[in-house]
């Protein structure tokens, strides 16, 4: 067996997945060949290290942590939406109504008849008041 | 009850149920994440967080497929974009690095180590070093080869999660399994030469 063909079935020799005739042929390839004998020393290593990581517990309480995760962001939802029906709506409506109320102002002054005033005549508007008789005057006559 | 039942009685409010959930399945998504991530707090934390989306997504589980292959998905995604914002940060650590002269490139063992692997298993050095040439590898082929030696998934139930056909995972693991052992082999014979050089 050559370095090539080795290296190819290392990995099936690992996991035990080889013909017997090839298990031995590979095995005795691995006595012999320094090279080959290094890479699979290193793959054996890095087999370990990720069975020691995949062997690592997970924390116990982590479902505990996952359902207060939950309830703090749903609460967080709850309180976004109560924040919008304590405070936002009431001022809301706060602002239509006085916006309601200015429009309703503003309309009322363009419905009054705005040339009134330039229609007093001149002698009228320079009257004054001050100096008309006084209505008892005429009453007693 | 089956996840099916379970997820109806959680999307018609019973929130709880979600708990059973995360019981059957947290082994299973902390060893992905580990993969991944290789610190213990780190996938914890992800591990939380890839249940809490998909609590939050759980009305989107369509049930074509398992609901471990969905849960799969996320946690894959999970971890890649934590993967992806810290790479953005090691940058930056890497150059600060640089600078003060911390960098380390060689792997953490001598030559006659790699003789007796029995003897240098559990070195937390020898473990970031494996560690290291796992991330380096383009992020499919170590996703492929994380779900294969991690959760010792099929090809079929790979090529499901990572949405591929089956030829192209075991495409995908040849690959991944050649890069690592070139990666690591190619690192372990020039640290021997530099220490016959020093000897």
């Amino acid at each position: 067996m050559n370095c090539q063909l080795c290296q190819k079935n290392l990995d099936a020799y690992q996991e035990g997945r080889l013909p017997s005739d090839t298990m031995t042929q590979v095995e005795s390839h691995l006595e012999t060949c320094d090279s080959c004998k290094r890479i699979y020393n290193i793959q054996l290593l890095a087999n370990r290290v990720m069975n020691s990581e995949k062997e690592t517990v997970v924390n116990p309480f982590l479902a505990t942590r996952v359902m207060a995760g939950i309830e703090t962001l749903e609460n967080a939802g709850y309180e976004k939406e109560s924040f919008n029906v304590r405070i936002l709506r009431p001022a809301l409506i706060t602002i239509s109504l006085a916006a309601a109320v200015f429009f309703g102002i503003v309309l009322g002054n363009l419905s009054r008849p705005a040339g009134n005033l330039n229609q007093i005549p001149v002698e009228l508007a320079l009257i004054n008041d001050a100096s008309l008789e006084s209505v008892n005057i005429l009453l007693n006559e | 009850m089956t996840d099916n039942e379970l997820i109806k009685l959680i999307l018609q409010g019973d929130r709880n149920k979600f708990a059973i959930i995360v019981e059957k399945y947290k082994q299973l998504v902390f060893r992905t994440c580990m993969g991944f991530v290789h610190d213990k707090d780190d996938a914890d934390d992800l591990t939380q967080e890839v249940f809490i989306q998909a609590y939050q997504s759980l009305s989107k589980f369509k049930k074509e497929s398992a609901f471990s292959t969905w849960l799969y998905r996320i946690a894959v995604n999970a971890s890649l974009n934590k993967i992806r914002k810290e790479s953005g940060r090691s940058f930056l650590q890497r150059i600060e690095s640089m600078f003060s002269g911390e960098i380390k490139n060689d792997p953490p063992f001598s030559s006659s180590d790699l003789d007796n692997p029995e003897n240098i298993f559990i070195r937390q050095e020898h473990s970031q070093w494996i560690q290291k040439a796992l991330d380096s590898l383009p992020e499919n082929q170590r996703t492929a080869i994380i779900l294969s030696k991690y959760d010792d998934l099929p090809q079929k139930e790979i090529a499901e999660i990572m949405d591929i056909n089956e030829g192209a995972v075991e495409a995908l693991l040849q690959r991944a399994k050649k890069n690592l052992r070139e990666k690591l082999s190619g690192d372990g014979q020039r640290k021997s030469k530099k220490q016959r050089r020093k000897n």
